[in-house]
């Protein structure tokens, strides 16, 4: 069991922003996961744990199961044996969707269809669980010039961005939903150096939610996270 | 106007001595398509005269019941065909998917027939099977297309779905985008082709029309119509297939069910 401190100040940053209702000391837990995929084992008695505003740094050879590990989490994969514990709840079939809402997922070389940016966070802020949210011009403006975007990139077309445009096109929106969990699957993969540098010290340094990186990129801050490597704990252990 | 010349069954059979052109092309180039040419235009030729028969008699008899039936055999073999042509499993799709196309498909063609054409008798096997099997056969592709895009694209753009669960979308606020990629993907074909109609060919009803001796602005007013017909049966039938089919194709978790796809051997 891997047990990542916080420090005291997450918490009431995290009361802060989510008043006096229920709050969470663990974000996520696996519990004891065993998950094959086809014949081939690839987490055998997996348990980990974040608190909230924990961070967590995933690493691993491909195929070693990193991107199948946030997919776990996201309730999108079942394991075999063992629980997955999302904010005290056992993800099942009664609270997965629920439970989504409290999570942002991003990966590499994310596809988004076609239409134009503003219209995608406009009908993102439309789904029934973003409704009372309401989009934030200025927010949306300001994210995007953090991340190196022009505002006019909001009547552009989707498909006519590049791979790194649309990337942080992605995160921003993610951003914007100000979500207690980010399951971040090798995102800055697409991006250039100084962009990867703002992206990660952008979530290592603003970011107060709790967060699960999964990359083999040098550029996150080692010292920032608890690092979980999947080829000691997953089925070469 | 008056219908074009009959063909001669002695004339017809000189008309297969086109046929050398390819198998000689093909002889000399190594294309290696004269196996299967002969095999397609055999079958094509049995099969138009099997079903010239059916049609004699069908026109002979002319019941509305035996029309009716025909245009369902027609509904129900072009949805096997459809699903044979996908990536996707027979037995969890045949049934909705023939339901979607006998009212889409099922209901512009009493449409067609009983407010455009406005005859004494809807079922007429001039009117029902002959128009019917014209807009089988031109919507049978777009059907496949809608059908599998949507599929397809999800298990491909996995990524992207996973993204849109986590923003918020409920399981139909996530699966919307694709929706509406499939049936616009359906529908594009049908666009460029109105677009270029007449200009860059002579379309097929027309044609016809115009060898059985009918004058060309009747010939036109048929293939403005049966042309939004089509545009019509193709857009709901495909809208109906896939939300008949939509709901029990992922599991509770929002997870494309893996059965959905016919297994590869």
């Amino acid at each position: 069991m891997i047990s990542i401190p916080c420090s005291d100040n997450v918490f009431k940053s995290l009361r802060e922003r989510t008043g006096p209702g229920p709050w969470f000391l663990e974000m996520l837990r696996l519990e004891n996961i065993f998950l094959r995929l086809g014949n081939n084992p690839l987490f055998r008695n997996l348990s980990v744990s974040v608190p909230a505003g924990g961070r967590l740094l995933v690493r691993g050879r491909s195929g070693s199961g990193k991107s199948s590990l946030l997919r776990l989490l996201l309730g999108f994969g079942r394991p075999d044996q063992g629980r997955v514990v999302v904010m005290d709840r056992v993800l099942g079939l009664d609270n997965v969707w629920a439970l989504r809402r409290h999570m942002a997922y991003v990966s590499q070389d994310m596809e988004l269809g076609r239409g134009r940016v503003g219209d995608f966070y406009r009908e993102a802020f439309a789904f029934r669980a973003n409704r009372g949210m309401g989009f934030r011009l200025e927010e949306t403006v300001h994210l995007l010039e953090t991340f190196d975007l022009d505002k006019k990139v909001l009547d552009q077309p989707l498909e006519k961005l590049s791979g790194g445009e649309r990337q942080r096109v992605a995160i921003i929106l993610t951003l914007l939903l100000h979500r207690d969990i980010y399951l971040l699957d090798e995102v800055t993969s697409a991006l250039d150096q100084p962009l990867k540098e703002r992206v990660a010290r952008y979530f290592e340094q603003e970011v107060k939610a709790t967060l699960v990186v999964v990359s083999h990129d040098p550029v996150w801050d080692v010292k920032k996270f608890q690092t979980l490597d999947l080829e000691k704990h997953g089925s070469r252990a | 106007m008056e219908a074009a010349p009959d063909i001669s069954v002695f004339r017809l059979l000189m008309g297969f001595g086109l046929l050398l052109v390819p198998v000689v092309l093909s002889q000399v180039y190594r294309l290696g398509l004269i196996r299967r040419l002969l095999v397609s235009v055999g079958r094509m030729t049995g099969q138009l005269f099997l079903v010239s028969i059916l049609l004699i008699y069908l026109f002979d008899w002319d019941n509305a019941w035996l029309n009716t039936g025909w245009v369902l055999v027609m509904i129900l073999f072009a949805s096997f065909s459809a699903i044979h042509n996908s990536s996707l499993d027979f037995r969890r799709f045949f049934l909705p998917v023939s339901l979607a196309y006998v009212i889409g498909a099922g209901g512009v063609l009493l449409f067609f027939n009983a407010v455009i054409v406005n005859p004494d008798n809807l079922f007429t096997a001039q009117l029902l099977v002959v128009v019917g099997g014209m807009l089988l056969g031109n919507s049978l592709n777009s059907l496949i297309i809608g059908i599998s895009r949507y599929y397809e694209t999800i298990r491909r753009e996995q990524n992207r779905y996973l993204y849109l669960i986590s923003l918020g979308a409920g399981p139909g606020e996530a699966r919307r985008p694709f929706f509406r990629e499939a049936v616009l993907a359906a529908l594009n074909p049908f666009l460029a082709n109105m677009a270029t109609m007449g200009v860059v060919f002579l379309p097929g009803m027309m044609t016809g029309q115009i060898l059985g001796g009918a004058s060309p602005d009747t010939a036109i007013k048929y293939q403005v119509a049966i042309m939004l017909a089509i545009f019509a049966a193709v857009t709901l039938s495909v809208t109906l297939a896939l939300l008949f089919t939509s709901r029990r194709s992922f599991d509770g978790f929002g997870v494309l069910q893996e059965d959905v796809f016919r297994r590869k051997d």
